[in-house]
């Protein structure tokens, strides 16, 4: 398929989800739909995450955070201003943060970049948690005026699809090679001409001002939130996960794979709880070690080559447990010792 | 604040120091020599402290003599833990920074997998038993004896872990192995082995780490990530790879805590340890104690 052939058949997969999303309200139960408004949350979420972070291989560890400081200007905010400018405040918050962050940390990679943004996550949840404690002497907050579940829905579907579509689009701009660049080689991209500091920095903020966003819309559901909810590390890992297990470099990986979760998530979750949270940890493992390109690289040919893997290794086994490796070496052996007796 | 309030100020820092430096070693070991930043640290710590509590309270054992079968058991789970993941990705990772961010998902679904699954065996209460639990008293000053039997050893192990990697070949070739993967591996030393021995050498230390835990304080499933985290500053303030900054750093980080936590407020104990972890990786990211270096 030609570039333009993919730009058409993305933007009509995803105008077909969205068409779905939009009628689940007409056909669906209540369970249905909390369980569809976790799904988009997790979809905004990866996605936005995989914008950046997939790409140029920046493991960002701080999306809790960002929907942390969503949520809680949406609690400080939702009684005096209306309800989109609470979203729209959310996210610059988050994504001023973002930058101030990525300003400070942005310069260093991998694993200290992951480990840094995840240290920054915890202490902003801690010293939130202190001021709300010494200053305004409550622990949490409770959320009075709250909008219909209507708009919440639909406010997560926009959401969703502007995420989806943003990252369309991104991925065909130069920011999104450039982004593609930084992760290939970012030295390389540097001496080719991209200034690396603007667009990391540009790139992290966005991916946080979809997440605060997000955690400004989701707030509302809890009608109470507290520090130690919205800025659950696990709301962090949990994104990661999700765009890992889907694919970080491609574009539909994370929605496929925040559909799965959510499913799994729901029908697990409710009986037991750790076993979800297990099956989320082997799903992580065994996807980083036999699936890195994620679920969105699943072709006909990796089952093939897992087919012939598995076969080469059993015939390796039976190679050496039947001893014939043994005899052969003792042979090779034997040979080797009469040619140099010859 | 009079001498015997700050004597007793320090020694508590140290106390806790003490049990952070054994862990920090035991990841470091990993991170310095593999270059796994092995997030489940704590959670094997958790499993240590689980396993000494339950043949306690179950069939009577003294916690002194589940040291040693608790830091084999750990060992023995880390070199299967390297052999089923890690080997694996060595194999198919392109270059190390791959590896490294590789190992660190790796690493994230061996904390679920772990954590959630002593939550699930044992439940996810408080648990604990009484041991030593009498004061011991020094002049005017008094510990716990309990506390005070966990220092000494933990110092005790992590002083001989840096013994045996200064003195004997094995820890020749370790060092090797830290200061030039490739080097050594030219000079014959077999990585193969060395890995997963080292991998289940960390594991086992944190085994310790648990079990001397588990006789002072109240043990529940969500204990290991703070560990984790500690281990975390504790190396970085350390230095990467560097096993007498981390016995130091762990130390300094005790009685950092200690003294701010007297000085401001309990509650602030969390968030002192993060200020301190963030500035140290931002200023000096190769660690405090260290000279210069190569660049990792």
């Amino acid at each position: 398929m030609t570039s333009r052939q993919l730009l058409i058949r993305d933007l009509l997969v995803l105008f077909g989800l969205s068409g779905w999303a939009l009628a689940l309200p007409g056909i669906a139960s209540d369970f249905v739909l909390s369980m569809a408004l976790t799904c988009m949350m997790y979809v905004v979420l990866s996605s936005s995450w995989a914008m950046f972070c997939g790409t140029t291989r920046y493991l960002s560890l701080a999306t809790a955070a960002f929907f942390g400081l969503g949520a809680y200007s949406s609690a400080l905010l939702l009684g005096n201003m209306p309800w989109w400018q609470v979203i729209v405040v959310g996210a610059l918050v988050a994504a001023s943060v973002a930058v101030l962050m990525g300003a400070a940390v942005l310069h260093l990679r991998g694993t200290y970049f992951a480990v840094l943004t995840f240290g920054m996550t915890e202490l902003i949840r801690h010293a939130i948690t202190y001021y709300e404690k010494s200053v305004t002497g409550t622990v949490g907050r409770v959320l009075m005026v709250v909008p219909d579940r209507e708009v919440v829905y639909l406010t997560m579907v926009l959401l969703a699809v502007l995420a989806v579509a943003t990252s369309i689009i991104i991925r065909r701009t130069r920011f999104g090679l450039a982004m593609v660049g930084i992760g290939a080689d970012e030295q390389r991209a540097q001496t080719l001409g991209v200034n690396t500091r603007v667009i990391k920095i540009t790139g992290f903020a966005l991916t946080a001002a979809f997440a605060g966003a997000v955690g400004a819309a989701m707030s509302v559901r809890w009608t109470y939130i507290d520090p130690h909810t919205v800025f659950n590390p696990f709301i962090g890992f949990q994104t990661v996960l999700i765009a890992l297990i889907g694919g970080a470099m491609t574009l539909w990986g994370p929605l496929i794979a925040a559909i799965v979760f959510s499913l799994l998530a729901e029908t697990l979750r409710l009986q037991v709880p750790q076993l979800y949270m297990m099956s989320l940890g082997l799903l992580l493992i065994l996807s980083v070690l036999y699936l890195p390109g994620g679920l969105a690289s699943l072709r006909v040919e990796t089952f093939k080559g897992w087919w012939t893997d598995t076969r080469q290794w059993w015939q390796s086994q039976r190679y050496r447990w039947s001893g014939d490796k043994a005899r052969d070496e003792a042979r090779a052996r034997q040979r080797a010792k009469e040619r140099r007796d010859a | 604040m009079s001498l015997i309030a700050w004597i007793e100020l320090i020694a508590s820092g140290l106390i806790t120091g003490g049990i952070y430096a054994l862990v920090a070693l035991g990841l470091n070991l990993q991170y310095g020599l593999m270059r796994i930043l092995n997030i489940a640290h704590g959670e094997f710590l958790m499993v240590g402290a689980f396993i000494t509590w339950m043949v306690q309270t179950q069939f009577g054992f003294s916690p002194l003599a589940m040291l040693p079968l608790s830091f084999l058991l750990l060992l023995a789970l880390g070199v299967s833990v390297h052999w089923l993941c890690f080997k694996r990705l060595t194999v198919t990772s392109p270059n190390l920074d791959v590896f490294e961010a590789r190992g660190l998902m790796v690493a994230f679904g061996l904390m679920f997998l772990v954590q959630n699954f002593v939550s699930y065996v044992w439940g996810g209460d408080l648990r604990g038993y009484d041991y030593l639990s009498e004061p011991v008293r020094f002049g005017e000053i008094q510990f716990a004896g309990n506390k005070l039997l966990v220092f000494g050893l933990s110092l005790l192990f992590s002083i001989v872990l840096i013994v045996l990697l200064r003195m004997t070949l094995l820890g020749k070739g370790v060092r090797a192995l830290m200061q030039s993967p490739v080097g050594a591996q030219l000079v014959g030393i077999d990585t193969q082995r060395l890995h997963p021995l080292m991998f289940g050498i960390g594991l086992g230390l944190s085994g310790i780490a648990g079990c001397l835990l588990s006789m002072a304080y109240t043990i529940s499933p969500s204990m290991g990530e703070p560990y984790t985290v500690t281990a975390l500053i504790v190396i970085t303030l350390g230095g990467f790879g560097s096993m007498g900054g981390a016995l130091a750093g762990g130390l300094l980080l005790g009685v950092i805590e200690a003294v701010g936590m007297h000085f401001t407020n309990p509650s602030l104990k969390a968030l002192l340890s993060y200020v301190v972890f963030i500035s140290v990786l931002l200023l000096r990211p190769e660690g405090l104690f260290a000279r210069k270096k190569r660049k990792a």
